[in-house]
């Protein structure tokens, strides 16, 4: 453990004396320590060592439960951050299966519009439009054919006034 | 004399926590702990506080020794409580010598009444400078070699065997004046 046992007096103060002076001092060492062992110092009572003993006990003790209650904490704030990572992972696992839908969950307009080839039909204004041209076309047809009877001029200029309606009507919507 | 693969036993249990190992350790050490404490305060009861600071600390602490000299460990921790009790009992002084003049009265009463421990060998003690004399119970209550002491104390082991040489013949002339 030490190496006082091991320890030569004399070599060590010979690296700094001459071999006289070290031998002077080396009894003066040997005389001083004679005189603290002939005037030993109090002994520490039997109560104040059990004392100790029961305070280091004590210690010891509290620094266990400290360990202890250190453990339980690191425990539950690695099973917090499983349970969060856990729930986040299903989450995430849950919004990416239903991203399998693809196109349909990004677009707005239905696919049925998409894939018909009758636009018309498929949009209510564009349907109006187109039956109000048709009635134009058909009303046109029969001034055309004379199947009227009446006056000729009158009926043109309200087609075109119906014309021009439908015009800004389609327009501003 | 406790052994050394014994005491390595039981530094062992004592790092794992073995309340037996330390009162082992209690058991060895009390004894010499005591008398370095008792020689540098002079005061038994002052003694009787440091030591239980000693012994606790060192269930406190007992992690970081890292082999070596245990009494070379033990003694720096003990050095360091005494040390800390000397900054206290600085800071009580100054305290007490302004309540004084505040008062104007003598308060030496108390100061007598603390030097419980005088011997012959305590009176010639305290005749000698702080660092010397606590090299010299250091050396002789912690038997470490002047080569741990003087690695303990940060110095050349030239300086801790000249001190410790002028110390021990100056307390001897002391000793025969008296």
């Amino acid at each position: 453990m030490n190496d006082r046992n091991n320890e030569n007096l004399k070599d060590l103060f010979e690296r700094f004396l001459s071999a006289e002076q070290a031998d002077e001092a080396v009894k003066d060492v040997v005389e001083g320590e004679r005189i603290l062992r002939e005037y030993p110092a109090p002994e520490p009572d039997k109560e104040l060592i059990a004392d100790i003993q029961s305070k280091v006990a004590a210690r010891l003790l509290r620094r266990r439960v400290d360990v202890f209650r250190k453990v339980a904490r690191r425990a539950v704030a690695i099973a917090a951050a499983i349970i969060i990572l856990a729930v986040v992972s299903v989450r995430l696992f849950e919004i990416g299966g239903d991203r399998s839908g693809g196109v349909a969950y990004a677009s707005a307009i239905p696919r049925a519009l998409w894939e018909s080839d009758d636009i018309a039909a498929d949009d209510m204004e564009l349907a109006v439009f187109t039956a109000e041209v048709r009635q134009i076309e058909a009303e046109v047809l029969t001034l055309q054919l004379g199947e009227n009877g009446r006056n000729g001029e009158r009926v043109v200029v309200e087609l075109e006034i119906r014309f021009v309606e439908i015009q800004s009507d389609f327009w501003k919507e | 004399m406790t052994k050394s693969n014994d005491l390595a036993q039981i530094i062992v249990g004592c790092k794992n926590g073995d309340a037996e190992c330390f009162s082992q350790v209690v058991d060895i050490y009390a004894s010499r702990c005591y008398g370095y404490f008792c020689r540098l305060t002079g005061n038994k009861d002052v003694s009787d506080d440091l030591l239980s600071q000693l012994f606790v600390k060192l269930a406190e602490r007992i992690g970081s020794y890292k082999g070596g000299s245990f009494e070379g460990w033990l003694f720096k921790i003990a050095s360091n409580i005494f040390h800390d009790y000397l900054r206290g009992k600085h800071r009580q002084k100054k305290l007490l010598d302004v309540r004084k003049r505040q008062l104007g009265s003598d308060i030496t009463g108390l100061r007598r009444e603390e030097s419980e421990l005088v011997d012959k060998l305590q009176r010639a003690i305290g005749r000698l400078d702080a660092e010397t004399r606590e090299l010299i119970m250091l050396r002789f209550y912690s038997q470490l070699s002047f080569k741990e002491i003087a690695k303990m104390r940060s110095e050349p082991i030239g300086t801790a065997l000249s001190r410790l040489h002028r110390g021990l013949k100056k307390l001897r002339m002391l000793m025969e004046e008296s």
